[in-house]
């Protein structure tokens, strides 16, 4: 070594101060660094777990006060269908309404439908597995080959499909009625139970293409089915009936 | 003699890694980058003195004068939407590997050299 810098030590102040000056910059650097990701993990967790024990109180709360109200407006319902003739009309109409509006669990013979993610994986790691898992679009054709087949009532892993429920990506989850929901997927649909499951088996239809992917497709006809009430009936915020006066 | 500078290494490390706080998330980039430039002076210096023409007031001015210019070359980046960070980052990678690869080059040739000195002293 002593050869190499010919005898001469000057060196030996200046490097040692470059070197304390590169070492603080590699401790203040790793320092920031660490607390960057614990923090940002941490921060993000927190957050999320506050958020999902707010709402999880939220929902609660608010499930207690529809089996309230829905508890006093069978008391209603059984008061109006011990009366004769108009209100009795109007109770069977008010039923009918409510099997549209999907605020009763109704029953009868229809189609159970599974399916799932895909069995299949992407060859290259790069690539995605998108191709290969179950898409918003894909549940809304299938529960829009249902309607379109007549189908009376229809649910999505328990979620009542109505007129106002949406069928949404949210991040890596789909939501059905603001509730999100994961494969498998299950449809329950009341209606003419063969016209449902040939409607969904149709040729180059949604079935055929899941099932080209290798998702795991399950279609059953059953006798009975049920399929379970909204959990949260929509209100009406904006939409205000047109009152139409009476003609001369 | 080469402990004194590796001691001030660990020193200056340890002193700041324990007892100051971070910096700004928002400046840590711009550290990173200034750390990647000393570090290529440092190659640069390795591989001079091994050639013998090692200079102190080079390795100095380059240490320091690089760092700031690496960060504020990043800095401008940033300030114009362009990645100007990639190229001070791959610029002095290479940089860096050069000089490491010039540097044990020569290692391996000094040695070859002594061993066919040594071998022409015994033969004598």
């Amino acid at each position: 070594m002593a050869t190499l810098v010919s005898g001469s030590k000057r060196w030996v102040i200046p490097f040692t101060f470059v070197c304390l000056v590169l070492g603080s910059m590699l401790g203040i650097q790793v320092h920031t660094q660490r607390l960057r990701g614990a923090t940002q993990v941490v921060r993000q967790t927190t957050a999320l777990i506050e958020m999902l024990s707010r709402s999880e109180t939220q929902a609660q709360q608010q499930k207690e006060e529809i089996d309230q109200l829905r508890a006093r407006l069978a008391e209603y319902e059984k008061e109006a269908a011990s009366e004769k003739g108009l209100t009795r009309l109007m109770n069977e109409e008010l039923r009918a309404a409510r099997i549209a509006l999907g605020t009763v669990e109704v029953e009868g013979p229809g189609i159970e439908l599974e399916v799932a993610d895909s069995t299949m994986r992407t060859s290259d790691e790069a690539g995605t597995q998108d191709v290969y898992v179950i898409h918003d679009f894909d549940l809304l054709q299938i529960a829009n080959e249902l309607w379109c087949a007549g189908a009376e009532a229809i649910s999505l892993n328990g979620q009542r499909l109505i007129t106002g429920s949406g069928i949404a990506c949210s991040a890596r989850l789909i939501a059905v009625n603001r509730v999100t929901v994961a494969s498998p997927f299950v449809f329950h649909a009341v209606g003419d139970k063969q016209k449902l499951a040939s409607a969904l088996n149709i040729r180059d239809g949604v079935l055929d293409r899941l099932r080209v992917l290798q998702f795991p497709v399950k279609l059953t006809q059953k006798d009975s089915i049920v399929v379970p009430p909204i959990a949260v009936a929509p209100k009406y915020q904006y939409a205000r009936p047109v009152e139409k006066e009476a003609g001369p | 003699m080469i402990a004194v500078p590796f001691a001030a290494l660990v020193l200056g490390f340890l002193i700041v890694y324990r007892l100051l706080p971070p910096i700004p998330s928002a400046w840590a980039p711009y550290v990173a980058i200034a750390i990647v430039a000393g570090i290529d002076a440092f190659a640069g210096a390795g591989r001079n003195w091994l050639e013998r023409r090692f200079d102190e007031a080079i390795f100095i001015s380059g240490f320091f004068v690089n760092m700031v210019l690496a960060a504020l070359l990043a800095y401008v980046g940033a300030q114009l939407g362009v990645d100007l960070y990639l190229a001070v980052v791959v610029a002095l990678g290479i940089r860096i590997f050069n000089n490491l690869g010039h540097s044990r080059a020569l290692l391996v040739s000094m040695r070859v050299e002594a061993r066919k000195a040594r071998a022409g002293a015994s033969a004598e």
